[in-house]
């Protein structure tokens, strides 16, 4: 069985925990530099504010509405992920972390009732933490994904699905009526990795809810819709299709991340792997044309080691300005690294992940005004050159064939400054920024 | 350093004080330190914080909780995962802010307390109910020097 856990409306919700006068109220969190709403919390998607909408559509919500803007704040959201992450990694033996928000739990060779423990992960996770999760368990990827998707929506829209539902939704121990009329009442479009054109196609040729989609044939299927879909269907009848790194990209992120064979103790070691993965990313994110406003590193020891002193860091850095440079990456990802690193510490786990994308035409050539004049090693045309280059050489000659040397500490140290009017405090990551408490 | 949940060791001169060699699988109880390359230097992470996951660092503005040891400008370690209790030193959530005060459970009501009498206490109302953030479990306090 897996699980899937993620944190409701995440950055809302990192936001609630420390501003409480938020709880209740519609709330919407805007990219770098304000422009478009990438977290909303339940009220204001019950005003109709969509994800990704841009802020300039639904100013007007300000004074109708009460809706509240804030700035992204990647500081507090990677800190409180962090914390997240570590709680929820010691109720399996295996953890993959998906995004900043999600990870899936393997609960392969555990015993026991699953729901119970869900319910009991969910609720650490909600004291020690203040976010609100929910947990999805079911046979494979996709599945567990859309019983959260229904443990989501049961306690969002009640009706939708029966309370039982809600939270923590394990398919694994529903009838098989049960499961075909929660399959009923979910629309195709909720399912992983079907995107909006396929959901529209397979509505076109009569294909509505989930339950439709798991009865087509799915040799018909793969010849009209190709071999992605085919797999996402068995996926839905249980036959596990989807192994670690083969999850789709999770929306407004990329992320590389490895558990070690053997635990690592060296910084170098650790600098060579986190150098590695900055360097995936990176062509990721240019292959969909993107660049990166921050970017978080993430660490972990082992929680079933229980004689090991225990350190999970996890820190983001912004990135100003935004960048797709590889070299860039790479070095903020080493920095941000070398601070969090603690000798003596057995580490077997490392990740890095960009977020707060954005497209790069829009910030393409454009001059940084607000930024520190540091000379740059290359112009910027040069610059998207080299990488353009390097991607090349990789691709015909293996990932990794050309990548970043150590040099790239001396590169550009990326400010952490970025132009956001409403930031919150970074509560948890800078100390003349901590709550105050009236005594 | 010591566990939180047992007992302290402590350290005795074997009976009939005759120079035994210590066995150091056992005579500091703790593990054998003296043979693991994994220990380290005290670290207050370790001796400070229960539960890393859940403790925040917050700073105390007032002066009305220096009675209880807590005064202005402290830094002080909020731990969530504790349950608070009656004479716990919390942090609540009073008219959408962070209040810190003693937390006193009575037969037939539940209110904060600050250390200074003058002080009113806080009654928390039944409809509303308490929403206790956190519990206060240590105060740094920074000395001139």
């Amino acid at each position: 069985m897996l699980a899937l856990v993620d944190v409701n409306n995440m950055y809302v919700s990192c936001e609630r925990v420390f501003r409480p006068s938020l709880v209740g109220r519609p709330v919407v969190v805007l990219s770098h530099n304000d422009g478009v709403c990438v977290a909303r919390s339940n009220e204001a998607k019950d005003l109709g504010v969509e994800m990704a909408q841009p802020w300039f559509q639904v100013r007007h919500l300000q004074r109708r509405a009460g809706l509240v803007a804030l700035s992204a704040n990647f500081e507090l959201y990677g800190d409180m992920s962090n914390r997240m992450m570590t709680l929820a990694a010691a109720y399996a033996p295996r953890q993959e972390i998906y995004s900043i928000d999600e990870c899936f739990l393997d609960f392969a060779g555990v015993r026991g009732n699953l729901t119970l423990l869900g319910r009991a992960l969910r609720a650490q996770v909600l004291q020690w933490t203040g976010l609100p999760t929910s947990v999805g368990l079911a046979a494979t990827k996709t599945l567990a994904k859309l019983a959260n998707h229904v443990a989501k929506t049961a306690e969002r829209k009640p009706g939708s699905y029966p309370s039982q539902l809600a939270q923590v939704c394990n398919f694994g121990e529903l009838s098989a009526a049960q499961l075909e009329a929660v399959m009923r009442a979910t629309e195709v479009g909720a399912v992983w990795g079907i995107g909006r054109k396929t959901g529209a196609r397979l509505r076109d040729g009569g294909v509505h809810s989930v339950l439709d989609v798991m009865r087509a044939d799915p040799v018909a299927l793969r010849r009209q819709f190709g071999v992605v879909l085919e797999r996402t269907v068995r996926e839905l009848r249980g036959q596990p299709c989807l192994g670690v790194d083969e999850a789709p990209d999770a929306n407004q992120q990329i992320m590389c991340s490895r558990s070690f064979g053997e635990p690592v103790t060296s910084l170098a070691s650790l600098t060579e792997a986190v150098s590695g993965f900055a360097s995936r990313v990176a062509h990721q994110l240019r292959s969909q044309r993107s660049v990166a406003g921050a970017v978080q590193v993430f660490l972990s020891t082992s929680p079933f080691h229980r004689q090991d002193r225990q350190h999970s860091p996890s820190a983001t850095l912004a990135l100003r300005p935004p960048t797709a440079d590889t070299r860039l990456l790479a070095a903020a990802a080493t920095r941000t690294l070398e601070a969090m690193f603690r000798p003596g510490h057995r580490y077997v786990k490392a990740g890095v992940v960009l977020v707060d994308l954005q497209p790069h035409a829009r910030t393409a050539g454009e001059p940084d005004l607000f930024g520190d004049d540091t000379p740059q090693p290359a112009t910027g045309r040069d610059r998207m050159r080299l990488m353009r280059a390097m991607d090349t050489l990789n691709q015909r000659f293996g990932r990794g064939a050309v990548d970043v040397a150590s040099a790239v500490r001396a590169a550009r140290r990326p400010s952490s400054v970025a132009r956001q009017e409403q930031r919150s405090p970074r509560y948890t990551t800078r100390l003349d920024e901590v709550i105050t408490a009236r005594a | 350093m010591y566990s939180h949940d047992g007992p302290a060791q402590v350290l005795k001169p074997a009976a009939g004080g005759a120079a035994r060699k210590p066995r150091s699988s056992v005579a500091f109880g703790f593990g054998s330190p003296a043979d693991d390359s994994g220990v380290g230097r005290l670290d207050l992470n370790d001796i400070l914080i229960r539960h890393a996951q859940a403790t925040f660092l917050m700073r105390v503005a007032g002066s009305s909780m220096r009675e209880a040891g807590l005064d202005d400008g402290d830094l002080v370690l909020v731990d969530r995962a504790i349950t608070p209790l009656h004479n716990h030193v919390v942090i609540a959530i009073v008219d959408d802010g962070f209040v810190c005060r003693s937390l006193v459970t009575q037969p037939h009501d539940v209110r904060l307390c600050a250390a200074d009498a003058s002080v009113p206490d806080i009654v928390v109302s039944a409809d509303t109910g308490l929403q206790v953030w956190g519990v206060v479990t240590h105060a740094i306090r920074s000395l001139p020097v």
